[in-house]
């Protein structure tokens, strides 16, 4: 895709309209942005396992949650670290968490690959639970100070105010977004999809299969860290039931394939459909898991592409008239 | 100067003994065909020699190197490449990413997560040779699924092409060709294999004396013996193998 | 403290009683474990779908058990709940997972797992959040003298049950029509509908077989534990972790890794509390690190 003129334009317009947001949506709808942005980072994450390795990982928030906890307990006990600091411990506490899994997730295939992330997921879950000396158990941590964003020592911003968080999550998300979607494009996502296509052809290419699992499993992990990270300067608080429970691996997984899998945009896509329309469907039922699991169930019935999907199939229907 | 050997290599599946005392001798420079009745153990003499399978005994040596537990992506990286008797390329991928991921391999670009892939010339220049070569180029952009049998066929054989392999390993290439089909692609390898050292496991005899320089004929897993194509057209042995077993 | 020496042999008699009756509940709990995984090793086996609703569903028999047993009695719930939902598993199969089962492993799971969340929803939202109890029959109430303890009949009953119901099963593969069908439908299905056997109406029909399991295993496990909505993440779980543990589609497999998840739970409880609940997960993570096909499977 070539870039040209218009969409220079288009992209300032939207970098306007996003600078502009929190002032003509209010504290509510900031937060409730701040929400998608978060989760957007980290179903793009996953998305690079799911739509472009073909990796089903159901355990997928224990990155996410990891990334939280280390935030936050480096902040609980360490309350002078800095911000990006304690952002970026989040970030490599995923990466890290990823490594260490790596070697028994690279063998396993399949249906035994997604049930093995589920279990480490549930097991990391009962161990945040049950480890109470550190992670202070289902209470979780929280009212840690979040420190103020020092910028070269020059200017402090303090982003617990609900605006500046706006603007810090989104540079944040949209450098990591970036940093994913750069990665699609170099020679190792080009081996990505070839692992995704035929992993047996790419043995006997000369690649090796294990090892580069393992580096994509610690890219994702680090971004999937940095969402979590981000969550636990947001909500100030990070308990099991939060960050780390299985739900949230669904919830992620829910985002790529409403949004669409296969593409890159689509856990973004799914991030903002599933925010809005959760901060719509409770405020008519409590039952919001029934709401999700009939639009997966729909998705995977009927709109496999998900919106992209849907997107595209309108487009080619009406577009080209 | 010999390049592949195998050593009374044997091999096994849960007791059904498939391969048996195996001594093969492959020569630098020399097309050498495998043939065999059906079931006389040719695939799983190429599978073990590549890695699939290792050997339940014996030996594997490829340019001096014991290689017989070594992985399929070792092998690769020393020098031996392969291609599949079922076609095994990326089919939702085309033409020009198929043979360029193997293009990479060859660079030995495994790890580069700094440079769009799209702008590294040299990349994209040799993919685009390798297409030439195989007569791909103008359909390079199209989705592998959508092009003819044949067609696929040439980009399993150009994706094994692209890695520059000392030992090119080549299983049942015509397989499932019609006869014009099967024609070209004898014309294709043999021009791909120029010079090149090459080991074939060939159903038609056809292709396999057209191509081969030297031929071994496998029967129930043994090696039943070696030698220049006229050889092998004129020997009882091999005559009565294919034929029925009336001596045994 | 010195003990007597009269009541030495008393304690470490007590001792041994109390690892025996652990071992029983522990053998007791992972035969009902087994009852629940049996079907969806099957299911995986023969269908190659591995059906992540089948938790939700053993619990919906559960529930199912307490509102049956509340009109009538244990007995017709131990007879209707499995039958409902060998129905309801069927018509899953037959409307939902099957039009999706050309698509792959990935879209198959996500499926299972949004019906999972629904059944899920829809238990909570007709029976509550609460904990609801099932009272075994009156002939099955009470204990068992064992040496000085009391065993409670129920538990006892429970091993009987699914001792029965596995001979059964071994009966129905071994002499039936369509245990032959099933068998060779496993090795090659291609084959059989050549042979003029309806292969899509025997997967529905076995899909509907190994739901009724998950079906009784959650009518039987209802007395013994009380039936509340965690009942799938709590039993489901760990019948997930012995289909995996045992190796995917081995149905042997799937009873030495339950009697095993049984009795380290059941032990796990007594003697390391806190990291209890750890031990299955983990023990599931090293086998298949170790052995990634599980320990004897064949296939991921």
């Amino acid at each position: 895709m070539k870039i040209t003129k218009g969409h220079f334009i288009i992209g300032l317009l939207l970098l306007a309209a996003l600078a502009a947001y929190p002032f003509f949506s209010g504290v509510v709808y900031t937060n409730l942005f701040v929400r998608f942005l978060i989760f957007a980072l980290f179903g793009a994450s996953l998305n690079l396992l799911l739509s472009y390795t073909g990796l089903l990982n159901f355990g997928h928030a224990m990155f996410f949650g990891v990334g939280g906890y280390a935030t936050a307990l480096l902040l609980e006990h360490m309350p002078n670290a800095g911000l990006l600091t304690a952002l970026f411990v989040g970030a490599s506490a995923g990466a890290l968490l990823a490594l260490i899994v790596s070697p028994m997730l690279v063998r396993v295939r399949d249906t035994a690959f997604a049930l093995m992330t589920l279990a480490l997921n549930q097991l990391l879950f009962i161990a945040c639970l049950k480890l109470r000396g550190i992670t202070y158990g289902e209470d979780g941590v929280g009212g840690f100070s979040i420190p103020p964003l020092n910028l070269f020592g020059l200017v402090s911003v303090d982003i617990t105010h609900p605006y500046n968080f706006f603007y810090f999550s989104l540079c944040i998300v949209g450098l990591g977004l970036f940093l994913m979607w750069y990665t699609t494009r170099t020679p190792f996502g080009s081996i990505m999809i070839g692992i995704r296509d035929n992993p047996n052809r790419v043995n006997y290419l000369g690649f090796n299969l294990p090892f580069s699992k393992t580096v994509i499993f610690t890219i994702s992990g680090f971004f999937a860290g940095s969402a979590g990270a981000l969550f636990a300067l947001f909500q100030n608080l990070v308990s099991p039931d939060a960050v780390m429970h299985i739900q949230n691996s669904f919830t992620a997984i829910i985002m790529v394939f409403v949004g669409g899998i296969g593409t890159f945009i689509g856990p973004i896509v799914g991030a903002a459909i599933m925010t809005g329309l959760e901060n719509l469907a409770v405020r008519y039922t409590e039952k919001i898991f029934l709401f999700n699991g009939l639009l997966l169930i729909m998705v995977v019935m009927f709109f496999r592409g998900g919106f992209v999907g849907l997107y595209n199939l309108a487009k080619a229907k009406w577009g080209s008239k | 100067m010999v390049i592949l050997q195998t050593k009374n290599l044997c091999h096994d599946f849960s007791g059904m003994k498939v391969l048996s005392q195996v001594n093969l001798e492959i020569l630098q420079g020399e097309r050498h065909a495998v043939i065999g009745p059906n079931g006389a153990g040719k695939t799983t003499l190429f599978n073990v020699i590549t890695g699939t399978y290792h050997a339940k005994g014996g030996s594997v040596q490829f340019k001096g190197a014991d290689v017989t537990r070594t992985e399929p992506y070792q092998l690769s990286r020393m020098g031996m490449g392969r291609s599949f008797q079922i076609t095994s390329i990326f089919l939702r991928q085309s033409a020009f990413q198929n043979i360029r991921l193997a293009v990479l391999s060859r660079r030995k670009i495994r790890y580069n997560l700094f440079k769009p892939i799209d702008s590294i010339n040299i990349i994209t220049n040799e993919t685009e040779q390798i297409l030439r070569q195989i007569n791909l180029y103008d359909e390079r952009n199209v989705p592998a699924s959508t092009l003819s049998y044949g067609k696929q066929r040439s980009i399993e054989l150009g994706m094994a092409i692209a890695t520059q392999p000392d030992l090119l390993m080549f299983d049942e290439p015509t397989a499932g060709m019609s006869k014009e089909e099967t024609h070209n692609a004898v014309r294709l390898i043999r021009r791909l294999t120029e010079g090149k050292t090459m080991v074939i496991v060939e159903h038609d005899m056809e292709v396999v004396f057209s191509l081969a320089d030297r031929i071994t004929v496998l029967h129930h897993g043994e090696i039943l013996l070696t030698g220049k194509p006229e050889e092998i057209k004129n020997d009882r042995r091999v005559r009565s193998a294919y034929l029925g077993d009336s001596e045994v | 403290m010195k003990i007597p020496p009269s009541d030495r042999g008393t304690i470490m008699e007590g001792t041994a009683f109390i690892l025996l009756t652990q071992g029983i509940h522990g053998i007791s709990y992972g035969l009902v474990l087994f009852l629940a995984a049996s079907g969806l090793s099957m299911i995986f086996g023969l269908m190659d779908i591995l059906n992540l609703s089948h938790a939700y569903l053993f619990m919906l028999a559960a529930y199912f058990a307490f509102s049956i047993a509340q009109v009538t009695n244990f007995w017709v719930a131990l007879l209707l709940a499995p039958l409902a939902i060998a129905c309801i598993g069927m018509l899953l199969e037959r409307y939902l997972i099957k039009p999706v089962h050309p698509f792959g492993h990935t879209p198959e799971l996500v499926l299972t797992l949004g019906i999972g969340m629904v059944l899920l929803e829809v238990v909570k939202s007709i029976w509550g959040t609460t904990m609801l109890t099932v009272m075994p029959p009156e002939s099955l109430q009470g204990f068992i003298p064992i040496g000085y303890l009391k065993y409670p009949v129920y538990r006892i009953f429970i091993i009987v049950f699914t001792i029965i119901i596995l001979c059964g099963l071994h009966q129905l593969f071994r002499r039936t029509r369509f245990g032959t069908i099933v068998r060779a439908a496993t090795v090659n299905s291609d084959m059989v509908s050549a042979l003029g056997i309806n292969v899509p109406r025997i997967y529905t029909l076995f899909f509907g077989f190994g739901t009724w399991l998950a079906g009784l295993a959650g009518v039987v496990v209802a007395p013994l534990l009380s039936v509340h909505p965690g009942l799938a993440d709590q039993v489901g779980l760990d019948a997930f972790v012995v289909v995996v543990l045992g190796g995917l589609g081995s149905l042997w497999g799937a009873f030495v890794a339950s009697i095993l998840i049984g009795l380290l739970n059941t032990y796990g409880i007594q003697l390391i509390p806190t990291v209890a609940p750890l031990i299955t997960f983990s023990l599931m993570v090293l086998v298949l690190t170790v052995k990634p096909t599980g320990l004897f499977g064949d296939r991921q």
